[in-house]
């Protein structure tokens, strides 16, 4: 089972919004981690991904997303302390190391543990797009604007798989051989078969007509009430992350003592991004195939 | 009006001493099926490729004559070009399918001509259903399995609606049903649209009666250009390696005309009146005992259990106090978050004991080689070995990680894969069968072994090879190992195997001598089996009953 989501077609809102919109939301929500720091709405943008992925049938999709990022989270926490000695409250009176001065600090910890959420944010929106929206339909938006550029990704996103399962092949090809050759050796035999591997497919690609490809037609296609509805929750959790960013909502200030606003307002924007992230899956209208019925 | 023409078309690959074409001259008429034949390395795989622009214009390489594929001519023609006109598919469907989504990939050849997006929603429509995949286009690719793959290529092939379709081997990774299958639709899709079909094979019974035109090649050349009927009587003499077993049966019965198909066969047998065809499988065996053909089957264990798993059935060759080379014993396998794929198997294998491990793609033979080689442990159960067990899985390929053969498998496993004088030779640069033989030396040699299991050794390997390959796996069992083949190929099965295990979602199905499983099949079993109603399983067999008639009595 791979640790980074795939995409499966589901039964779900989410997953029959048009691809464009699925993406807008899923980068929405990861916009939101980036322009914060503060624990609060960091958790809250965490609760609304998690319950999107629940709710469009990927939780267990989630929990691989959260699994790949805590020792992401991990690393920058226990980094920011060791590079940067700013802050009040000392925890550990360290050497020096290249000259440099070694102090932890509690503050910096902190600051590491509050950068380490945000990562987790941003990586676990990530997943919800990777779990949930259709990348071919996705790649070809892009193969209109640079068409090489989105061929390649999706050949990558289709080839990723087939040669981890090649190397996995000569892995055990090598537990065969009664003097099993060095992990080196196998790895250089595995880079050459992805290369005859690429050799296939550019073949194929040939075959197929590449060379004749271009901007591929526009799609007139029907906004579903999904899209308009998903298309609306991106809007506004942007509007509502970017304006609550330049207003200053959910400030937060490391050093030299960690002060943190709590005021009405971040509770606010929190419970708003939560109620927007959820509001695409909640009443008749999010039912697949009876939301227009009269 | 011809649809292909080449007139003394050569081509020679970069860096390669002979031609891979030497002055090749056909023509492809609309709405023909045609099989190209050929051992390996005879050049079936360029034709193919010439015929679709990939060489010279992919390859590299040096051509000369004339080709030209729906009026384009090939020097001024690129693959791109080409691809209006035909449709192409290679062996493995793994590496063909480019996109994540079913829907996505037979759309992306119509995006490349820039078709309007209503065009391309009715293309893709029609051709689902006429390949009968409409179920599939909202699948992911990665999850489709290996047939359903190979029809999903063929669709994307077929999407923009060519006229001339090519294959490379395209039932070599499927097994007998879905093989079988697909050449009908092949066949459905020449009938019933006119599409002009030509396809390489090295199966050649199973295309044979679809065919219209057989084109036999040999060392780059067109040896023979016929329909089925006399490329089977041509092979017959020039190139007996390329006979089908039912036409086998016949040659070696002295009987005419060669039949393309199993009905022709069966009515061409009672047609000459040499025997009429027995009507139970216990007169026809009764029959092929009487004239000494084949002992009577050697006493059997007790029957499997109605699920085939738990009860045990005791190896014929096995002496009493002998213990079994490998024995698996209750053996599960349950997959976390997957399914089941192995259920309470029990097997003992006998020190020289040649044993066929069949069944359709996903029953769990790859699996149960696994298991016994101790890559992956059972959920439940036990594995006995009674020492060393060498296995080959499907691509030999994957042990040759070297450079030079010799650095892989040694002076001596070079000698003994028949590459005396190739030491240095890059693994890359080896045919199939001569990969296939290095890659044996490369597990065996780390010294005598109580089992050697090889899964799937004969896919894409032509006749000469597949011999090749027997005498190994009898000078293996002659030297006391027990010798357990995957396959799927029954042919191979019959010539080589003294037991038939067979396998139906992790569950033995079936346990016995060759005749019993093989000649009591219908899917998994020969074309001679077909002919003879399973009285006999290859073609020497067939024959001899054939020329010797016997009255049977009745069996008591």
């Amino acid at each position: 089972m791979s640790l980074v989501p795939v995409y499966r077609p589901r039964p779900s809102p989410l997953h029959a919004a048009r691809a464009g919109v699925g993406a807008g939301f899923c980068c929405a929500l990861a916009l939101t981690g980036a322009l914060y720091r503060h624990p609060l709405v960091l958790g809250a943008t965490l609760v609304a991904i998690v319950a999107a992925g629940v709710a469009a049938g990927v939780g267990s999709e989630m929990r691989r997303s959260l699994v790949l990022a805590l020792p992401l989270a991990l690393l920058v926490t226990i980094i920011n302390p060791l590079v940067y000695a700013e802050g009040g409250t000392l925890l550990v009176r360290g050497g020096e190391l290249f000259g440099r001065r070694i102090d932890i600090t509690l503050e910096a910890t902190l600051y590491g543990a509050l950068t380490g959420l945000r990562v987790v944010v941003i990586v676990v929106a990530l997943g919800l797009l990777s779990a949930a929206v259709d990348p071919d339909e996705l790649l070809r938006l892009f193969r209109r604007v640079s068409y090489r550029s989105a061929l390649t990704a999706s050949l990558a996103n289709r080839l990723v798989p087939v040669l981890a399962r090649d190397a996995m092949r000569m892995s055990d090809a090598a537990r065969c051989r009664p003097h099993p050759p060095g992990r080196l050796a196998v790895v250089r035999a595995a880079l050459a078969g992805a290369l005859d591997r690429s050799v296939d497919v550019a073949a194929a690609l040939e075959v197929r007509g590449y060379a004749l490809g271009g901007r591929p037609p526009r799609r007139r296609r029907p906004w579903s009430r999904h899209d308009l509805r998903f298309l609306g929750a991106a809007l506004g959790i942007a509007a509502v992350a970017v304006g609550g960013a330049i207003a200053g909502v959910g400030e937060v200030q490391p050093y030299p003592t960690l002060e943190l606003a709590w005021g009405a307002a971040v509770w606010a924007l929190s419970a708003a991004i939560v109620l927007l992230a959820v509001a695409p899956f909640a009443g008749r209208a999010a039912r697949l195939g009876v939301g227009g019925a009269p | 009006m011809t649809l292909a023409l080449a007139r003394d078309f050569s081509y020679r690959y970069p860096d390669s001493p002979r031609p891979a074409l030497d002055h090749v001259s056909l023509a492809i008429a609309p709405g023909t099926f045609t099989v190209l034949g050929g051992v390996s390395g005879s050049g079936k795989s360029t034709l193919l490729r010439a015929l679709c622009g990939l060489v010279p214009h992919f390859h590299g390489g040096e051509a000369a004559g004339e080709l030209r594929v729906g009026g384009l001519d090939l020097r001024a023609h690129g693959p791109g070009e080409l691809a209006a006109v035909c449709g192409t598919v290679f062996q493995e469907p793994e590496t063909q399918v480019v996109m994540g989504g079913v829907r996505a990939e037979l759309e992306l050849p119509l995006e490349h001509r820039r078709e309007p997006a209503g065009a391309v929603a009715r293309a893709v429509e029609e051709t689902a259903l006429e390949l009968g995949i409409a179920h599939l286009l909202e699948r992911r690719t990665d999850t489709l399995s290996g047939g359903e793959l190979q029809r999903v290529a063929i669709a994307a092939a077929m999407v923009h609606g060519p006229r001339l379709l090519l294959l490379d081997e395209p039932t070599s990774q499927l097994d007998p049903v879905a093989g079988d299958e697909l050449v009908w639709l092949l066949r459905r899709l020449n009938e019933d649209f006119g599409t002009a079909v030509v396809v390489a094979e090295h199966r050649l019974e199973r295309c044979l009666p679809a065919a219209d035109r057989v084109i036999a090649m040999a060392e780059g050349r067109v040896a023979c250009d016929l329909p089925p009927a006399g490329f089977l009587e041509w092979a017959a003499t020039a190139a007996p390696a390329l006979e089908t077993p039912a036409a086998r049966l016949f040659s070696l019965a002295g009987l005419r005309p060669p039949p393309t198909t199993v009905k022709e066969a069966r009515a061409g047998v009672e047609k000459v009146g040499l025997r009429p065809p027995p009507t139970t499988v216990k007169e026809a065996r009764a029959g092929v005992e009487k004239v000494g053909l084949r002992p009577p089957p050697r006493p059997a264990g007790p029957a499997p259990a109605a699920n085939g798993a738990r009860r045990l059935r005791l190896p014929w060759r096995r002496r009493a106090g002998e213990p079994p080379a490998l024995a698996l014993r209750d053996v599960w396998l349950e997959v976390e978050d997957g399914p089941v794929v192995l259920r309470g198997i029990s097997l003992e294998l006998a020190a020289g004991e040649r044993v066929a491990l069949m069944g359709r793609n996903g029953a769990g033979k790859s699996t149960l080689l696994r298991v016994a080689k101790g890559l992956v442990g059972p959920s439940r159960g036990k594995v006995e070995r009674a020492g060393a067990v060498a296995l080959l899985l499907q691509n030999p390929g994957d042990y040759l990680i070297h450079d030079h053969a010799v650095e892989d498998a040694g002076e001596r496993g070079v000698a003994s894969a028949g590459l005396l004088g190739r030491e240095q030779a890059n693994p890359r640069d080896l045919s199939g069968g001569e990969r296939q033989r290095l890659a044996l030396e490369v597990v065996l040699s780390g010294g005598p072994c109580a089992a050697v299991l090889l899964d799937e050794p004969t896919r894409g390997m032509d006749r000469v090879h597949r011999d090749e390959l027997i005498a190994r796996i009898d000078q293996l069992a002659g030297g006391g190992a027990t010798v357990v083949v995957a396959t799927h190929d029954t042919e191979f099965t019959a010539a080589f195997a003294d037991r038939v295990v067979l396998l139906g979602q992790g569950v033995v199905i079936a346990d016995g001598p060759p005749v019993d499983v093989l000649g009591g099949g219908r899917h998994f079993s020969t074309q001679v089996a077909r002919i003879t109603d399973g009285a006999a399983l290859v073609p020497e067999e067939g024959a001899a009953l054939l020329r010797a008639p016997v009255s049977v009595e009745a069996a008591p």
